[in-house]
């Protein structure tokens, strides 16, 4: 059975209000990413998340049943707004649970209200399984 | 005392049981001694394959890595032989620090090959090169570029003195995923136990020994000529599992492999 915790960072310095982290990191991965996708019979559990930035900034956890089509369909299983300028950590005695039935599905990181030339910076831990519960 | 101790490795004076499907019969072994008892984590680092290197993909096609140790997303990689890391230069096969020289023939390799991260496909070919995993009497051949026939993050093998083992590793993720490597692994003094009734008696799992089964489901020539120049066996390359009421059948036969064995 498979157990990976890994950590996303993104940064981002919104033109408009609203948009995607396109430009992942993690230490565990080479290169950046702006989507993750998972192999069928996987679960991404999302145990924590890190944000940083203006207020009213939301960190939105959008999935797709189909990544691989031109114009995926996003629907926010998640968020977390930033009520006040500064950082925020919520860490989830219950994770989210996004699965993967097909291997075709993603999950992105977007934000929304977020204040125009702003930093706005996040981190989530992710925990990618086959495990059940 | 258990077969085997906290890591999985068989504890001296216990039995190992390579199993081998392709004939129906089994290797056995008595641990006479462990090498490097209390030191048997081996942190090897990176997968050895450099930036660059040619790795097929799950679409049919190939990509390169893109740095060092590194599976580019939805690849996977040929065979892969670990070479020797620094201090190793005087390893038997300056390409394999698992192949042993058929004159170790008293000697093997435990070993569990611990992949991170976890969701890295893994596969062994027993010899290099041979895909030993089949689905459905081997009208479908599978492994790391299949639907299944692999496992993630971990797989456990023996290495038998003068076979070039062949793992491979697969990244079904849209990531770029570096891969780590740990060993840990029991070099093994052995001996072949010279009764058949114990052999017996290991075979119908009365005595205990660790079993493991060796994914070979064909008997490569390659096998076959280990197996003779490094145990003196023939066919059927092993000891044959019996049933309970055809112990004598058995014995008889154990008796005559015991009589050519190397070991």
């Amino acid at each position: 059975m498979v157990r990976w915790l890994f950590t996303v960072n993104g940064c981002a310095t919104p033109t408009g209000s609203t948009g995607d982290f396109t430009s992942l990191t993690s230490p565990h991965v080479i290169g950046s990413f702006s989507y993750i996708r998972l192999p069928k019979g996987f679960k991404a559990k999302v145990w924590a998340k890190r944000l940083v930035g203006t207020a009213g900034f939301m960190l939105v956890i959008n999935y797709t049943t189909d990544v691989t089509v031109s114009q995926p369909s996003w629907s926010a299983v998640d968020s977390e707004y930033l009520a006040s300028a500064g950082s925020l950590e919520i860490e989830k005695r219950r994770p989210v649970v996004i699965p993967f039935r097909t291997g075709i599905e993603a999950i992105k990181l977007s934000y929304s209200n977020a204040t125009a030339n702003s930093n706005i910076c996040i981190d989530v831990d992710i925990e990618v399984t086959d495990e059940d519960e | 005392m258990s077969v085997v101790d906290k890591l999985g490795l068989v504890n001296e004076n216990q039995y190992l049981a390579l199993y081998m499907p392709a004939t129906g019969s089994a290797l056995v072994f008595r641990v006479v001694s462990r090498v490097n008892k209390g030191f048997e984590v081996f942190d090897y680092g990176l997968l050895p394959i450099s930036a660059g290197a040619s790795l097929s993909t799950y679409a049919g096609t190939t990509t390169s890595a893109p740095a060092a140790g590194t599976l580019a997303p939805y690849s996977y990689t040929g065979d892969i032989q670990f070479p020797p890391v620094a201090g190793f230069d005087n390893v038997f096969d300056k390409s394999d620090i698992w192949h042993l020289s058929v004159d170790n023939r008293d000697r093997l390799f435990h070993v569990k090959v611990f992949v991170h991260p976890p969701i890295i496909r893994v596969d062994v070919r027993i010899p290099t090169g041979v895909t030993q995993t089949k689905f459905q009497a081997g009208r479908v051949v599978v492994g790391v570029g299949s639907a299944t026939g692999f496992s993630r993050g971990f797989i456990e093998t023996v290495h038998i003195p003068g076979i070039i083992y062949g793992y491979r590793f697969g990244n079904d993720t849209n990531l770029s995923l570096p891969v780590y490597i740990r060993f840990v692994y029991g070099e093994y003094i052995v001996e072949i136990p010279k009764n058949p009734e114990l052999i017996f008696s290991i075979l119908t799992r009365r005595a205990p020994s660790y079993w493991l089964t060796l994914p070979i489901t064909v008997m490569d020539p390659g096998i076959q000529s280990a197996f003779r120049d490094v145990y003196g066996l023939s066919e059927p390359w092993g000891f044959k599992l019996y049933r309970e009421d055809e112990k004598d059948r058995a014995i008889r036969e154990y008796t005559n492999i015991i009589k050519g064995l190397k070991v």
